[in-house]
């Protein structure tokens, strides 16, 4: 097995024994359905709190309202789950003091880096069909008609916002890194989360990658494709500052 | 056989306020145990670091068998055993999970692991902790998963930086028997510790470190070493206060 297929497998196993992992899981899950179906109640029953801040989709009915109540609620829940999950896996190593065991190896820094990131897509990706199943569910449970081909496109749009959402919060492990800190990367989630809340109130979020992923999902025709697919950029340059702030570490501080 | 595991030439690294390695020449041949004794704050942790690549001198080389680290491949790193701070044990992992994933990264397939962790955790007598959590462990027995890891893997090179911290007078020994048996097999050993009396019961040659320089060398038959350790830091430091 080659060095990234080494770190990928040490990385899992770490993930996989670790309690951050299945309670970042566990609440991301829960949390949504229980607050997706407690909105979707409360509009049912016509509470114009509830209403107004739903906004247009109130207008919506069936698969497109449950999609898009959970969307609003994932796109800045699931943003603080990935965010925090993705600077403990990197500010772990500093915090537990084992950054000096991961020297003096033939599987460099670089690739342990690059192995902590598939491991966190790996888990975004579980996340994306678990959450999608989960809210599949809800709907068959409230009643939503199964054989509504109009619902599973909506659905589909959970699956591609839990992915663009985890590929958003890379910058968190690259901050985790840099600054040797877990709570530094849970501080950049924060404030990316509130940049984006911004840009929205703002009405400026269609080409910000920060925002787009959320404005998709809601309502699928207010962002143009490539503004979306955008986004992928962010992982990719990230993510390879990460590998390299990782190789070129010194224990000097 | 390479004529040294690990060759220092002239490395300095200095940190703000002055602290660091000035200008350390240091070589450890095949074979040899080499002690490596100062006060806290002297530089044996740095200069441990500059060896594994863990800090870049400002100035000099560090080679291993040969090779000059920044050039060396990242198989050759497979045979560096190294325990320098904590030891690398995830708390959620058990000893066992722990030193399997060790020896992954130092090479090994998923099924050497497995006999190379067993090995480890017979040797440093760890069987009844091979399934607890190491969150669960005491601090020597942490430091005992720590240098099962160090050890593990066959090293040309070992390298340990206060080894028998928080072990107890059994692990001591345990460790001392497996320096000894890396030692044999051809291994260069570096181990710092402020224990005089422990490094004298196993060193070939021992260093002295004062304000980041190697200031000589004692005898590890030396009778009173302790005496010879602190006359030698201080003429070295009464000849810098001189200067």
């Amino acid at each position: 097995m080659n060095a990234i297929g080494i770190a990928v497998a040490v990385e899992a196993r770490k993930a996989v024994a670790s309690r951050v992992v299945p309670w970042t899981t566990g609440i991301l899950g829960v949390g949504l359905a229980a607050l997706t179906g407690a909105l979707l109640a409360a509009a049912a029953v016509g509470d114009e709190r509830v209403l107004a801040r739903l906004g247009p989709l109130a207008e919506a009915d069936g698969w497109a309202l449950l999609v898009g109540t959970a969307a609003q609620i994932l796109a800045a829940g699931g943003f603080g789950a990935c965010g925090i999950l993705i600077a403990w896996l990197y500010g772990r190593e500093f915090a537990d003091g084992t950054v000096a065991g991961l020297f003096a190896l033939p599987v460099r820094r670089s690739s342990i880096a690059l192995g902590k990131l598939a491991v966190y897509l790996a888990w975004a990706a579980t996340m994306a069909v678990g959450l999608t199943v989960l809210l599949t569910v809800l709907g068959a449970a409230a009643g939503l008609p199964a054989t509504d081909p109009d619902g599973a496109t909506q659905l589909l749009r959970i699956p591609v916002l839990t992915i663009l959402t985890a590929f958003l919060a890379v910058p968190a492990g690259w901050v985790a890194s840099l600054a040797r800190s877990v709570l530094a990367g849970i501080a950049t989630t924060i404030i990316l989360l509130v940049a984006a809340q911004v840009c929205a109130v703002l009405g400026v979020g269609s080409w910000i990658p920060l925002v787009a992923p959320a404005l998709w999902a809601i309502d699928p025709g207010a962002v143009p494709w490539p503004a979306l697919a955008s986004v992928l950029v962010v992982p990719a340059v990230f993510g390879g500052a990460t590998a390299l702030t990782w190789a070129r570490m010194q224990l000097d501080r | 056989m390479p004529e040294s595991r690990v060759e220092l030439r002239g490395v300095r690294r200095e940190f703000r306020g002055g602290a660091g390695v000035h200008g350390v020449d240091l070589a450890i041949a095949p074979g040899e145990i080499h002690a490596l004794v100062g006060l806290n704050g002297a530089g044996k942790t740095t200069l441990m670091r500059l060896m594994l690549g863990m800090l870049r001198p400002d100035a000099g080389e560090v080679r291993i068998d040969g090779t000059r680290i920044d050039d060396l491949a990242p198989a050759a790193w497979a045979r560096v055993g190294q325990l320098v701070e904590q030891p690398l044990a995830y708390g959620e992992l058990d000893v066992r999970d722990n030193l399997r994933l060790a020896a992954r990264l130092h090479g090994a397939s998923r099924a050497e692991a497995s006999a190379v962790a067993d090995a480890a955790i017979e040797e440093l007598d760890l069987t009844r902790y091979a399934r607890v959590r190491a969150h669960r462990l005491s601090l020597g027995n942490r430091q005992r998963v720590g240098l099962a890891a160090a050890l593990q893997s066959g090293p040309a090179l070992l390298v340990l930086d206060e080894p028998t911290n928080a072990l107890d007078p059994a692990g001591v020994i345990l460790l001392r028997e497996a320096v000894v048996r890396r030692a044999r097999s051809g291994a260069g050993v570096l181990v710092s510790s402020h224990h005089l009396d422990e490094v004298a019961r196993v060193a070939d040659r021992i260093s002295v470190i004062n304000e980041g320089r190697l200031i000589g060398i004692l005898d590890p038959g030396t009778i009173d070493l302790e005496r010879a350790f602190f006359a030698l830091v201080r003429a070295d430091d009464e000849a810098q206060s001189a200067a």
